[in-house]
């Protein structure tokens, strides 16, 4: 059995899960080096994060071989929440 | 300093990367290439097809290739159909499988990492994100020729077999392969080969009046009302067709010509702007081409260009001495230069551009030597080009 689902607040008290989120909400998919890189960050913790993501439902991880990438999970609602949750902040900039 | 008005009202449509929507003398093979493709918008997922689209430089095969690809694309919108059609040139990623299919799954997958696969996971990436995707694509794999040099039978034969090894699943993946000669498909083994020659689609050279047909479409589109009368065309058109009825070569001159005659303050393109423009145009090798290559490959060009210069009488140069130009060259650009068999591999990929001839001979004295001689472009205008390009790069370097 996974580990239990995290609190709301415990999913989003992180400044980088949620700078995470709207990196791939914005680029659609990316690998793990490629979010670390991006947002300056190593890659252990964004590895860490994005599986606390993927475990909460919200993000999935596509694998292509040796490659894995993460998107946004499709048939999750809570991922759609967030999309709807950053396109409205970004639309009230 | 008074405005002069241009002959141009809309130069743009002159570009070599504008895909008009009626193609002049075309009209068949696009009638066909559609054709071939039908399924798509009737019973997507059920197959795939191969098409080789072939004919001489100028014949108006990327154009048609795109043209098709803009028409598919708007027919399966209109009938919410997923599908998307991709053109990759080839020649632009050396020929390498790798690139050519990372590019295509970029068309889905914009962020998707450029290294840290083979070319075998690549193809099979590529068929997994169309699943994902739940749409089907055609591919045009422009300059196919490239690729079938650079990467031999197998890579082809694992290409086209592509959708024969997922039996049972959708077939989403078709191609279109363009290509200046069937020939270089007998370099392929016989399944290889196989795999390919299934629908062909000859494209003939245009004779001189379909170019005039052809620059006259263009000039109504590019430019003003009566600024070209109907001789320069026809002047043009005799030009292109001496060029192998080469279309390109045709409205890249007209161009040239309309900026000659804007140049000299005049309303209208008069025959003495399209001499002086194919005086200074380079048969045989479009701008477009060498604008594309790298930059050790255009020292690398310049300094068999200058080999020549100096040395016109010579129809051979050997790659060591040309290197002695390239090295001076190197300097003049503050480059460290490039090992000997990386302009061995210069001189090879400009050979497969039909700019350079190679050619491999024993030396009695030492090893092997190469020969290079230049093809249908003058070494003064090759050096010109290349010096002007090169003097930019340095200054937006």
């Amino acid at each position: 059995m996974g580990e239990a689902a995290l609190e709301l607040e415990e999913v989003f008290s992180s400044k980088l899960r949620m700078r995470i989120l709207v990196l791939i909400y914005n680029l659609g998919s990316l690998n793990v080096s490629d979010v670390a890189r991006r947002l300056k960050t190593n890659f252990a913790t964004t590895s860490e994060h994005l599986k606390v993501l993927e475990a909460e439902g919200i993000l999935q991880e596509l694998s292509y071989g040796r490659v894995r990438m993460y998107r946004f999970n499709e048939g999750s609602a809570k991922a759609k929440a967030v999309e709807n949750l950053i396109v409205a902040w970004e639309q009230s900039k | 300093m008074p405005l002069h008005r241009s002959v141009f009202k809309d130069e743009a449509k002159l570009d070599i990367n504008y895909i008009p929507q009626k193609m002049p003398h075309r009209e068949k093979e696009q009638r066909l290439l559609t054709e071939f493709f039908s399924f798509i918008l009737t019973c997507p997922e059920r197959m795939a097809q191969r098409v080789i689209l072939t004919g001489d430089v100028g014949t108006g095969k990327t154009a048609l290739a795109q043209n098709f690809g803009a028409s598919i694309t708007s027919e399966t919108n209109k009938r919410a159909i997923k599908f998307r059609y991709a053109h990759v040139n080839c020649r632009e990623y050396r020929g390498t499988l790798l690139p050519i299919m990372h590019h295509a799954i970029t068309v889905f997958r914009p962020t998707f990492p450029a290294r840290g696969y083979s070319a075998e996971n690549i193809l099979s990436t590529l068929m997994q994100v169309l699943d994902e995707e739940k749409t089907t694509m055609i591919l045009a794999l422009d300059e196919f020729d490239s690729l079938v040099e650079n990467e031999g039978s197998d890579a082809i034969y694992k290409l086209t077999r592509l959708q024969e090894m997922r039996q049972g699943k959708p077939q989403r993946l078709s191609f279109i392969f363009i290509m200046r000669d069937l020939k270089s498909l007998e370099k392929l083994d016989a399944s290889a080969r196989s795999t390919l020659q299934r629908s062909i689609i000859s494209l003939e050279r245009y004779g001189k009046p379909q170019l005039v047909d052809i620059l006259s479409q263009r000039v109504g589109m590019a430019f003003e009302s009566g600024a070209v009368e109907e001789d320069v065309v026809d002047l043009i058109a005799e030009l292109a067709f001496t060029e192998t009825g080469n279309a390109r070569f045709g409205i890249e001159l007209l161009w040239r010509a309309g900026k000659y005659a804007d140049a000299e303050g005049a309303d209208r393109v008069e025959a003495e702007c399209v001499r002086m423009a194919v005086s200074n145009i380079i048969p045989g090798v479009s701008r477009s081409e060498l604008a594309r290559l790298g930059l050790h490959e255009k020292m690398f060009l310049l300094a068999v260009a200058r080999y020549f210069k100096q040395e016109n009488e010579q129809a051979y140069a050997l790659l060591s001495e040309v290197e002695k130009n390239y090295a001076v060259i190197c300097e003049e650009m503050s480059e460290q230069p490039n090992s000997h068999t990386q302009l061995y591999n210069y001189a090879q990929f400009l050979s497969s551009m039909k700019i350079l001839k190679l050619e491999v001979g024993s030396s009695v004295t030492r090893g092997r030597s190469t020969k290079l001689s230049l093809l249908s472009i003058p070494a003064h205008e090759l050096e010109k080009e290349l010096s002007g390009a090169l003097e930019q790069e340095k200054g937006s370097g």
